[in-house]
């Protein structure tokens, strides 16, 4: 597998229209590691995960400067398909948002059929592994073919995760993967992040400062648009460098 | 910007409160101790003893409200280190108050023994020096002074050497059996006197912590540094 699976920002500026979203950021999530994304609502860090795979460009008037590099290219250089970079760099929502009268197995593989045409056999074998990956397998292996939308909250999430596994991307962003989600579920899910990080690089946007705590291995914190400080995430919730770091994860201000 | 979590962080100022008025008290827990020795204070040694069992209460509610703390509020960064560092404080200072019982108890076993001056002036030399680190560190503490805090393993060495020194002054009393005794029970109090040190050195290093985030360890006994001169 590449160790260059390194997600930099150089230098990144972005836009809604005339108001500036964020501010030249410059940091990298490291292959094979976990990086949390915290700060107050609208300090930008959704804004943020967005530029990482080129979803942020998709809103009128949004626009993005400076550098994403992933695996040394800048995946905003001309001539690259903003398609191609979101199959590579994979991207999990909020709320779970699986096709609801869809099968389990069509959703697993609803990205993959996107893609390009795959024999049957080979969609169902990719569409089973991603099921697997995303730690869903055991729990829907005789309900394959029921809605997607009859499973539990934290189901449909691990089958919006196994979705974007199926297309084999090389990172996944995580937007508040477990906001929608009951405390079970939302371990289960950490307990599959900590999984999935052996093979991906993981980033993930989390409103919940223990979640970062518990799952990332490096942490970000993000105030009006800038980023604050990152650092090991031992170090962000024991003793941070920066004062604002302190008041937000110590809740001096919120 | 707003402070979101008062309840918390009043509870976390009223915990550090409390250790270091627990600190004042095993403070003069020690003084006390010390004075009944030399002055054979037979009533005052017996009221440190029965003092104890209020630092004792003091430290298990201490103890249970940091763990409250930790259990329901998920204290992070310089709320954890102060968490941390109010729960080891409050175990040094009921080691602290133990030893001053120690002390006390020494000085009941002792009321009718011929002392020697030479051993008592060295016992309120080392309790002034103890009392006096001991104040240090809940000022270092409080006023979350590294560097005063550094301080106290250099304020400590004349009590190591008095200490070290004692049992050659008490050796000096083997020809009177009944001043021997007293000078045996003598090096127990100097013994005492030099953990009361340690503990309040052990302190410093709590603060050194929560200004840091580092662990330090001033000395280890295990791990001398150089000699002296070298």
């Amino acid at each position: 597998m590449s160790e260059e699976r390194r997600i930099e920002t150089a230098g990144l500026n972005a836009w809604f229209g005339a108001k500036q979203a964020l501010f030249d950021i410059t940091m990298s999530a490291e292959p094979q590691s976990v990086t949390a994304l915290i700060g107050p609502s609208g300090c930008g860090k959704s804004t943020f995960i967005r530029c990482l795979n080129r979803l942020h460009e998709e809103v009128r008037g949004a626009r993005v400067e400076g550098k994403v590099l992933f695996d040394g290219q800048d995946i905003y250089a001309p001539g690259t398909d903003p398609v191609e970079v979101r199959r590579r760099i994979g991207m999990v929502f909020q709320r779970p948002n699986p096709f609801p009268t869809m099968s389990v197995i069509d959703n697993a593989v609803a990205g993959l059929r996107l893609s390009g045409e795959l024999p049957r056999s080979e969609l169902r074998a990719r569409g089973e592994g991603a099921l697997q990956a995303a730690g869903l397998w055991e729990e829907v292996k005789d309900r394959l073919d029921e809605p997607g939308g009859r499973l539990s909250g934290g189901q449909q999430q691990r089958l919006c995760i196994a979705r974007a596994l199926a297309v084999e991307p090389e990172a996944i962003l995580m937007d508040e993967p477990c906001s929608a989600l009951d405390p079970a579920s939302t371990f289960r899910i950490e307990e599959l992040i900590e999984e999935l990080k052996s093979q991906y690089t993981v980033v993930i946007v989390t409103h919940n400062m223990q979640q970062a705590a518990r799952v990332a291995d490096w942490t970000m914190f993000m105030l009006l648009g800038e980023m604050v400080e990152v650092g090991p995430t031992n170090k962000i919730f024991a003793s941070p460098d920066d004062k604002r770091t302190e008041d937000y994860v110590t809740g001096r201000f919120g | 910007m707003q402070e979101t979590r008062k309840r918390f962080h009043d509870e976390l100022a009223s915990l550090e409160e409390l250790v270091l008025q627990m600190g004042e008290r095993a403070q003069v827990a020690v003084e006390q101790a010390v004075r009944a020795l030399t002055h054979r204070d037979a009533a005052l040694a017996e009221s440190v003893i029965v003092g104890d069992d209020s630092l004792d209460a003091t430290y298990k509610d201490i103890e249970a409200r940091t763990f409250n703390l930790l259990a329901t509020q998920t204290p992070v960064a310089s709320d954890l280190r102060l968490v941390f560092a109010i729960l080891h404080t409050s175990m040094h200072l009921e080691r602290v108050g133990d030893q001053g019982v120690n002390i006390a108890k020494m000085a009941l076993a002792t009321m009718s023994l011929p002392a020697s001056p030479t051993i008592v002036s060295h016992l309120e030399e080392m309790g002034e020096v103890v009392s006096s680190l001991l104040h240090t560190a809940l000022e270092a503490f409080a006023s979350r002074d590294a560097e005063l805090a550094v301080q106290l393993e250099s304020m400590d060495e004349p009590v190591d050497r008095l200490n070290r020194n004692m049992y050659r002054e008490v050796a000096t009393l083997a020809d009177d059996l009944q001043a021997l005794e007293w000078g045996i029970r003598m090096n127990v109090v100097s013994r005492q006197l030099e953990r009361v040190g340690d503990n309040a050195v052990d302190i410093g290093e709590q603060v050194v912590f929560l200004r840091t985030g580092e662990f330090t360890e001033f000395s280890d006994a295990s791990h001398p540094g150089p000699p002296e001169g070298s």
